[in-house]
């Protein structure tokens, strides 16, 4: 069947009132926007697609950071890039931001890949905190989180309370909110931050994964959200420790509705290769398919 | 809407009954269930959709990036990707509701048979019209530079007449010297209908990389910036057209219910909405009703009565 025949009805408009709009160094911003028919329904690698402003009509599309369906609201982070973004963060609290959301293929997890290690860069941190917050429910798993950036994490980290197998002396700094769920987290950057590993994400990542003994490297399934080049990185390392691999992308999008082709991404099928809609056959993919 | 109001809105377009005066887009949605996941989106609210430019072969498409927001408008170069005319036939077309709304294919190719070829698949086929694309500003061959060039238009338009009876619309382009010519060449070639305009074509440039932002380098301009050229087109189009008894779905850049009745006045009877989609997944039932209160208010019992109603300015010169 028509895959958009069986999503009738799927994704919600709603004008959301701001609740919260936190300006944080290196231009990022985290939003919380009341929103409540998309945090009933958002999964980790949902996005909302936004208005910014009347001048620049065109939508902006951002990964969902956390939902409350209780209380009815969802959490982004972005990073000022453009116009659009900068007409964004100008928007204060009480304000409406039209949103559609939530939209695209989540992530998916599986019950014998007991040990995810979730990889997040920059503004592809979001996804991978709302991966944790799902997977913190669930007593089979037992996830990791690797976070990295180039400007300041948009959040105080602290000293993990956690033993992580593998992690080189002195990297010890951790998101507070990861680790209130109980999740070990540790963050890199080639910036010198105080308490994250000095290098890349797939450094850290492989320094866990070499600590490993071989039943427990079988549990492993990537995920992981950022820039083009790290998610290139990871896809090799998922490859080389021959480990399934779910990626979240990116593109610019006008309908985000499966409507108008302009965010493809190439990917292999069997058929041969395909242009994949970014918005509704994505955003996530699998990392072999894409790289 | 009440009954009544739903009556305002009828309008026939080349003898097929749109239950409101507005059309989908072609490229805009897909080919015509897309944009049904978004809650409060009805196909019910507009005439007709126009499914996205088919070809005969499935193709694959222009690389990223191949769209980018410019000041009020967005540049695409999409590159016609669709899985082809056979596949949009079986696989595609029974799955979709006509008692929805009425379906328009768009027909694209590279060569005049391949036009052709397309047109007898769909002509086969429960389809209720066919949009002929000769100015997509996105691929190497056909497309525009059949559409730039009136003889070749002409060419492409009979050609297609000669294999099917549906209501057939000439998409003309914008991007050519004369467009009345052009379209008085199609009406003589058989033409039905015209879809007035298509995208103009554009580019822009990342000022780091200085590359241009677009994948194809170049694209076609769509949104409230190109408004005003299409109004201008629409009319001088309807110059020609009117006296055939031809209609003009009117289009670039609609974004409200007072840009589509300024559409109305220039000469179309029908008038699309492409990119405004991409603003508001919701907009057509606001246009729908904002039509309404324009011919409330100014009692109009038909969107016919609207059509084609411009006064010129005594004072002006000539629009063509
Ligand atoms: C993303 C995109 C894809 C398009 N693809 C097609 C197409 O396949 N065939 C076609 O005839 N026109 C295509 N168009 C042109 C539109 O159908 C329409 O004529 C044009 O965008 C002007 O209307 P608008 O300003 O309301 O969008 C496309 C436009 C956009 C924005
Ligand atoms: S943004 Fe239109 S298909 Fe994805």
């Amino acid at each position: 069947m028509n895959a958009a025949l069986s999503q009738r009805e799927t994704i919600f408009v709603e004008e959301a009132e701001i609740l919260a709009h936190d300006a944080h160094p290196g231009d990022q911003y985290t939003l919380r926007l009341q929103a409540p028919q998309i945090a009933a329904r958002a999964l980790p690698g949902s996005f909302v697609h936004l208005t910014v402003n009347a001048q620049r009509p065109m939508r902006r599309p951002i990964s969902i950071m956390r939902v409350d369906a209780q209380k009815g609201y969802v959490d982004l982070l972005y990073k000022v890039f453009g116009e659009g973004t900068a007409l964004l963060a100008q928007n204060g609290i009480g304000d409406t931001l039209n949103l559609m959301g939530p939209i695209g293929k989540p992530f998916e997890f599986h019950a014998d890949k007991k040990r995810p290690l979730l990889i997040g860069g920059g503004v592809g941190m979001p996804p991978m905190i709302f991966c944790a917050d799902v997977l913190r429910q669930d007593t089979n798993y037992q996830p990791f989180v690797i976070l990295g950036s180039e400007v300041p994490f948009p959040f105080q980290s602290q000293p993990s309370e956690f033993m992580v197998p593998g992690m080189p002396g002195g990297v010890i700094a951790a998101m507070p909110l990861i680790e209130q769920w109980n999740i070990p987290s540790r963050l890199t950057s080639t910036q010198g931050y105080p308490g994250c590993h000095d290098g890349y994400v797939t450094d850290l990542a492989r320094h866990w994964l070499d600590s490993l003994a071989d039943e427990e490297r079988h549990e492993v399934e990537i995920f992981s959200c950022g820039p083009h080049p790290m998610l290139e990185a990871v896809a090799r390392l998922a490859k080389e420790y021959d480990l399934p691999c779910q990626v979240s992308l990116e593109e610019f999008m006008a309908c985000a509705v499966g409507g108008c082709a302009g965010c493809v991404v190439q990917v292999q099928t069997e058929q041969g290769p395909a242009m994949k809609r970014v918005c509704v056959d994505g955003p996530v993919f699998d990392a072999y398919a894409v790289f | 809407m009440n009954h009544d109001e739903l009556e305002l809105l009828r309008t026939d377009f080349c003898g097929m009954d749109f239950q409101t005066p507005l059309v989908l887009l072609s490229g805009c949605v897909g080919f015509g269930e897309e944009y049904t996941r978004v809650v409060g989106y009805s196909n019910r609210d507009v005439g007709a959709v126009c499914l996205k430019g088919t070809t005969l072969e499935p193709r694959l498409g222009n690389p990223p990036h191949r769209i980018f927001e410019t000041p009020m408008g967005m540049l695409n170069a999409i590159g016609l990707q669709n899985p082809g005319s056979r596949q949009v036939v079986d696989t595609i077309l029974p799955e979709l509701d006509f008692a929805e709304t009425r379906f328009i294919a768009n027909l694209s190719g590279s060569t005049l048979e391949e036009y052709v070829e397309v047109a007898r698949i769909f002509d086969d086929s429960p389809i209720d019209a066919m949009e002929i694309n000769i100015s997509c500003p996105n691929v190497k061959e056909g497309g525009v530079t059949f559409g730039n060039d009136p003889e070749m238009s002409a060419r492409v338009v009979a050609a297609c007449r000669a294999v099917t009876d549906k209501p057939l619309i000439t998409k003309l382009s914008p991007n050519q010297t004369d467009i009345a010519d052009n379209a008085r060449r199609c009406i003589e070639a058989g033409t039905d209908g015209f879809a007035v305009i298509n995208t103009l074509m554009g580019m822009a440039v990342d000022i780091e990389s200085r590359s241009p932002v677009i994948g194809n380098n170049q694209g076609g301009l769509s949104g409230p910036a190109i408004k005003p050229i299409a109004l201008l087109k629409v009319h001088q189009v309807y110059q020609v057209a009117r006296e055939h008894g031809i209609p003009i779905i009117g289009q670039g850049g609609v974004n409200s219910a007072e840009d589509a009745i300024e559409f109305l006045i220039a000469g179309a009877s029908a008038v699309g909405v492409g990119t405004a989609l991409f603003y508001d997944p919701l907009i057509c039932a606001k246009i729908n009703a904002g039509i309404v209160a324009y011919m409330n208010r100014h009692g109009l019992a038909n969107v016919a009565q609207i059509t084609g109603s411009l006064r010129l300015n005594d004072a002006g010169g000539s629009c063509s």
